[in-house]
């Protein structure tokens, strides 16, 4: 098991009720899991919990074989080689397109740098705009550059945050299934929380439904989505 | 095992750094707050019995008033300058900031001069048209005259703070409302100001700090307030006891505007993760709404700048020869350098703590927050006497240190500068690190947290994205402090070294002998440095991409 | 990672407390500034040391003589210019290991003050003790008064004749209702005027005459001395209780409209037929705890000398304390008068009882 997470609770500090309670999971090498719900349920929480932006109150998670968060340790997010896509991009407005990718690149000399940006700007089609800066984009520019950006440093799992919500249908369908092609040859472990099950059904090798912090569903996209009852409290 | 592991995890060293701060900032509050236990408060009674009223009465009174003008000036200034472009419109953007630069108790000594009997514009009526006025229309020194000074000279604080709000975050509410057919009015009161609440209460609460703890203004115009109070009882009746029990009561009037500030500015955070600011476009206005607007803005901005700076240097040129020399070159370095340094002592520290709070969110380092920005609700003079009694403690301990070093003197650290410094740090904190939490508080953590999955440490994360996204905040704090310590008088004058003079305390000898003439270089002098910070802190911000 | 954090905030510390040994370093550097002309001075005649000074008078008369001290005798003046009380407060907190030498003030109640907290020491020296008249000395020598100033009634040429004038008490009397000016009680003239009442009239009298200033009163009491004046000259008051030397600095000031205000307003000296005018001094006391003392003496004893209290009457149009010097040619037209006779000590002792007094009659 490359990701795993074992009986994993977690509040918020302001509040008192579990936001996520005993939840397990494990997933395989270069798996891509989808993870739906409803607006509220602990998706991004999960994201974070695996990112290491949120400390586990029990349980525990390994990544690789190696503990990142049980009851002793704790490894910091920057050790952890996990790469992220947030919900609202979070792309540093003071720098460039091209710089922002880069951001993450350590330990390469200035030429791999630059192959690297090129490469994953070609994957998301945004070559000439290098130069731009974040607010000189449209909001699925910056999507897209928000996801060539955690893709760069070549992380071993991906999570991904809604991250073709802002897309038009096209861009989705051309970017999901580039993306797709992308992950499975490169082998990288990811996560994807989405509201959209065509989505889900593209990509996903296994699909999570979660219902107020717990697994409600897991399995196999065709077997989970075709079950109309629990789709049916999921907003599109 | 859990606390433990809990607390590696939080006892980074950007914990143990900010409770080292902290402790190191607290200390000569503690110190007072001892005293305060150990000394008798004999004369309570008769302050009670006496005076407490009339002091509450008369601080509350000035603080109401001021408060209400200065909302009123500072806001509908921000709304126009950010909403309508109209003749100068460029230069009062920046220029309605500089009344800042004109210390209040310099700005009611020039008022008083302009108005008082040999005032000029007595002695024009008097000389030339024969007309002799009734003293009482041109008195200022009362209590409406104190909220007039109060007003013109710091309204430029809720001006600040609101019209960054204003041109940075309200472009699709007030293009909305004007899509939707409301006129001006109606957009002014039922847009702007409920949107800027927070703005306006943040700049109005610095305002009120200010005024609380004003004691130049009040004392000359002869307003007992609870500064002068303190004052009064501490130094005149020699009784720490009663003067620490009206600091008491002054610090709780601060607590209290703190909290109905909290209240007031609600939970919202406005935060711009998705880096979609937009200026607002100010309309083009013509004819005679125009000329309106810029009537009423010149009139503020003569008031509280103008006709004050023109008089002293009058002033200036009048006594120059008598009090110019070479000395002044000395009090200007001397002036800066204190600034600067204080200054940056601060930025760095907010800094460090500012983060730190934002990081790692709980109770204590809430707690660590809010006792860094105490220091502001505390007089001057009560502080410098706290840092002055911790730094000759520590002399008295390093004693022996000193005489192995070969040194004699038995006070080095309280002759030095550094004293002065750290009482600064200590009063003005609040300043610089209201600033930068603002800064911090508009980018949020996801950026942060975004450069840590990418592979970055906290504090890289601090240096390469952090710091480069609230430099505009920095610069703020940085200037905003080093403007309110050029202008600081009580501080310096407990505190200052041998032969050490500033602008400040070379104004005040001379307005304190009541030569206010003579006065007025250095005055002219600490607003020019003031005014081109000013005009420097505009232009940063003017970069600044939201 | 928690390495590499070390190493930037521990630069940053570094860094910050760099600049602040930098400061303390700087304070020398900037008394260079200062002192230049004394510095050089002092470097010409080998090092002879050096006197502290803390002082609440900010007269530049004072940093001419201070120069010029140390042109004679090569001894290096520093000072710390405050207010009284704040200084006494700093005296008082330093202690024994305070670097302040003499303590310099223009109220003989502060000054008696500073002496009864202990902070200090008896001066006895032949020269001052011949320069210096008895009764402008402390009773146990821990102080010597340098300069006299009188606190008299000042009033409009045009519409009071001095023959109306007799007493401060008579200000209190009804035909002055509405008319009499004066500064707020927070000033330490006023405290020490109704503290030597309170000496030579009894509290009873002392508490009555300023119940009736407050009944009398023009306005409510406002600004400095000088503003007294202007306002008697405006029509606001006819009679204010004020300093004399305020009246022979604007009758020189550099502002026309200050010369004529000043021009219109007479000087009376009052209570010549009973106990006085209330006179004040300026003066100076040792330390407890100077490192200077001998320089400290010698600074005293110049400050007393001919040549210098020549200058301060020239100056500031401050009556010399040194009799053997005669006051300035316009403190002469005002012609010679009658003091109150009050050991200035007293003026301290009664300091907190007039305070109190002033709040409970409501003078503000
Ligand atoms: N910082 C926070 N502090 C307190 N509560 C939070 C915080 N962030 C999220 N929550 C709460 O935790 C719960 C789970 O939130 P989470 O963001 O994981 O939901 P989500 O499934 O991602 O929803 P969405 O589909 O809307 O993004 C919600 O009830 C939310 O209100
Ligand atoms: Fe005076
Ligand atoms: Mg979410």
């Amino acid at each position: 098991m490359f990701v795993q997470l074992k009986n994993v609770s977690f509040h918020y500090k302001n509040t008192k009720e579990l936001t996520i309670q005993n939840f397990s999971l494990a997933i395989e090498k270069g798996e891509i899991v989808s993870i739906l719900g409803k607006s509220g349920s602990g998706k991004s929480t999960i994201l974070r919990l695996i990112a290491g932006l949120e400390i586990p109150f029990s349980g525990s998670i390994h990544i690789n074989e190696s503990i990142m968060a049980d009851d002793k340790q704790f490894i910091q997010p920057e050790k952890r080689g996990v790469g992220m896509v947030f919900q609202d991009y979070a792309l540093f407005p003071h720098m460039t397109v091209a710089e922002n990718i880069k951001f993450g690149l350590k330990k390469m000399s200035r030429i791999q740098k630059k192959e690297r940006l090129d490469e994953v700007l070609a994957l998301v089609g945004l070559k000439e705009y290098v130069k731009r800066y974040p607010y000189e984009l449209s909001g699925g520019q910056q999507q897209r550059v928000a996801l060539a950006r955690a893709i760069a440093p070549n992380p071993s799992v991906l999570l991904f945050d809604e991250p073709f919500s802002n897309l038009d249908a096209e861009l989705q369908i051309k970017i999901r299934d580039e993306l797709r092609t992308i992950l499975k040859q490169t082998g990288i472990t990811s996560i994807f929380v989405t509201h959209d099950k065509m989505d889900a059904r593209a990509l996903a090798d296994r699909v999570v439904v979660m219902e107020e912090g717990t697994i409600f569903r897991v399995g196999e996209p065709a077997e989970v989505l075709n079950n109309e009852f629990t789709m049916s409290p999921v907003p599109v | 095992m859990k606390l433990f592991r809990l607390m590696k995890l939080k006892m980074n060293s950007w914990a143990i750094l900010s409770f080292l701060i902290t402790i190191i900032i607290m200390m000569p509050i503690l110190f007072i707050t001892f005293e305060f236990f150990t000394r008798s408060s004999e004369n309570w009674e008769h302050i009670n019995e006496y005076l407490l009223n009339s002091y509450l009465f008369n601080t509350l009174l000035i603080l109401f008033f001021t408060g209400l003008l200065t909302v009123f000036i500072g806001v509908s200034m921000a709304w126009f300058i950010s909403a309508y472009d109209f003749p100068l419109r460029g230069f009062f953007k920046w220029g309605l900031i500089l009344p800042l630069a004109i210390p209040p108790y310099i700005g009611a000594y020039t008022y008083n001069g302009i108005l008082n009997y040999t005032g000029v514009i007595q002695s024009i009526l008097r000389n030339f048209y024969q007309i002799e006025v009734n003293q009482k229309y041109f008195n200022i020194m009362s209590i409406p005259g104190a909220i007039f000074i109060f007003s013109v000279f710091l309204f430029p604080y809720v001006y600040l703070i609101t019209k960054n709000f204003l041109e940075n975050q309200s472009a699709s509410l007030v293009e909305n409302a004007r899509l939707l057919g409301s006129n001006s009015f109606e957009i002014f009161f039922r847009i702007v100001i409920p949107i800027s609440r927070a703005s306006i209460v943040a700049g109005v609460s610095l305002v009120i700090l200010e005024v609380l703890n004003d004691y130049g203004v009040v004392k000359y115009f002869g307003i007992q307030t609870l500064s002068t109070a303190i004052f009064q009882t501490w130094f005149g009746m020699a009784d720490l006891g009663s003067a620490i029990k009206l600091s008491g009561i002054l610090m709780m009037i601060v607590v209290v505007i703190l909290m109905a500030e909290k209240w007031l500015r609600g939970r919202k955070k406005y935060s711009y993760s998705n880096s979609k600011v937009r200026p607002l476009k100010p309309v083009k206005l013509t004819g005679y709404k125009a000329w309106a607007i810029f009537a009423y803005i010149s009139a503020v901005f003569l008031l509280s700048f103008f006709i004050p700076f023109i008089q002293l240097v009058k002033w200036t040129f009048t006594t120059y020869k008598q009090v110019l020399s070479d000395e002044f070159i000395g009090l200007i370095w001397n002036s800066t350098f204190v600034a600067f340094t204080a200054a940056a002592v601060i930025v760095v520290i907010a800094l460090i703590i500012a983060n730190f709070s934002r990081l790692f969110e709980g109770r204590v380092t809430n707690l660590v927050s809010k006792i860094v920005v105490l220091g502001y609700s505390i007089p001057g003079a009560v502080i410098a006497i706290g840092v002055l009694t911790l730094f000759i403690a520590l002399d008295r301990q390093l004693l022996i240190f000193y005489q192995l070093i070969g040194l004699t003197p038995s006070l080095v650290l309280s002759l030095s500068l550094s004293m002065l410094i750290f009482a600064f740090v200590i009063r003005f904190m609040a300043i610089g690190y209201n600033s930068i939490e603002t800064g911090f508080d508009k980018i949020g953590t996801t950026f942060t947290e975004a450069s840590r999955t990418l592979g970055m440490t906290v504090t890289q994360t601090f240096f390469k994205v952090d710091l480069k996204m609230i430099k505009g905040a920095v610069a703020g704090g940085f200037i905003l402090v080093f403007i309110e310590i050029l202008k600081e008088l009580p501080l310096t004058l407990i505190l200052q070294p041998f032969n050490f003079y500033t602008l400040a305390t070379k104004a005040f000898q001379y307005a304190g002998d009541e030569r206010i003439q003579e006065a007025a270089s250095a005055s002219i002098l600490i607003i020019l440095i003031s005014g081109v910070s000013i005009y420097i802190f505009h232009k940063v911000l003017e970069k600044e991409p939201g | 990672m928690s390495k590499n954090v070390f190493y930037t905030i521990g630069l940053l510390l570094v860094l910050s407390l760099a600049v602040l040994a930098g400061c303390s370093s700087e304070q020398s550097q900037s008394s260079n500034n200062e002192t230049k002309t004394e510095k050089k001075e002092a470097a010409k005649s080998e090092d002879k040391g050096e006197v502290n000074l803390y002082t609440s008078r900010h007269y530049e008369i004072d940093d001419e003589l201070f120069a010029a001290f140390t042109e004679q005798t090569g001894i290096k003046v520093n000072v710390v210019k405050g207010e009284e009380n704040e200084l006494i407060e700093r005296l008082a907190r330093e202690g024994d290991a305070t670097q302040g030498d003499l303590f310099y003030t223009s109220d003989a109640g502060r000054l008696h003050w500073a002496k009864e907290k202990n902070l200090l020491q008896a001066v006895d020296s032949e020269t001052v003790n011949a320069n210096i008249p008895e009764n402008l000395r402390d009773k146990d020598k821990e102080w010597i008064g340098l300069t006299k100033r009188a606190r008299v009634i000042v009033y409009s040429k045009d519409r009071v004749k001095p023959e109306q004038l007799s007493t401060y008490e008579d200000l209190t009397d009804a035909k002055w209702k509405g008319k009499v000016l004066v500064r707020p009680s927070d000033n330490v003239y006023n405290q020490s005027l109704l503290a030597s009442f309170i000496s030579l009239n009894g509290e009873d009298k002392a508490k009555e005459w300023a119940k009736g200033i407050v009944a009398n009163m023009a306005r409510d009491p406002q600004g400095g001395d000088r503003d007294q004046a202007k306002a008697i000259v405006a029509g606001e008051g006819d009679v204010a209780i004020m300093n004399t030397y305020y009246v022979g600095v604007m009758l020189n000031s550099e502002d026309p409209e200050e010369v004529k205000v000043a021009e219109k307003v007479g000087v009376f000296f009052p209570n010549q037929e009973t106990n006085g005018t209330h006179v004040n001094v300026s003066g100076i006391g040792l330390t407890k705890h100077a490192k200077n003392k001998e320089n400290a003496v010698k600074l005293i004893e110049f400050l007393s000398s001919e040549e210098a209290q020549g200058k301060f009457a020239e100056a500031n149009y401050e009556y010399p304390a040194n009799p053997k010097v005669q006051p300035s040619e316009l403190l002469k037209s005002w012609g010679d008068f009658k003091p109150q006779d009050l050991n200035l000590s007293e003026l301290g002792e009664n300091n907190a009882a007039a305070v109190r007094m002033f709040n409970e009659v409501g003078w503000k």
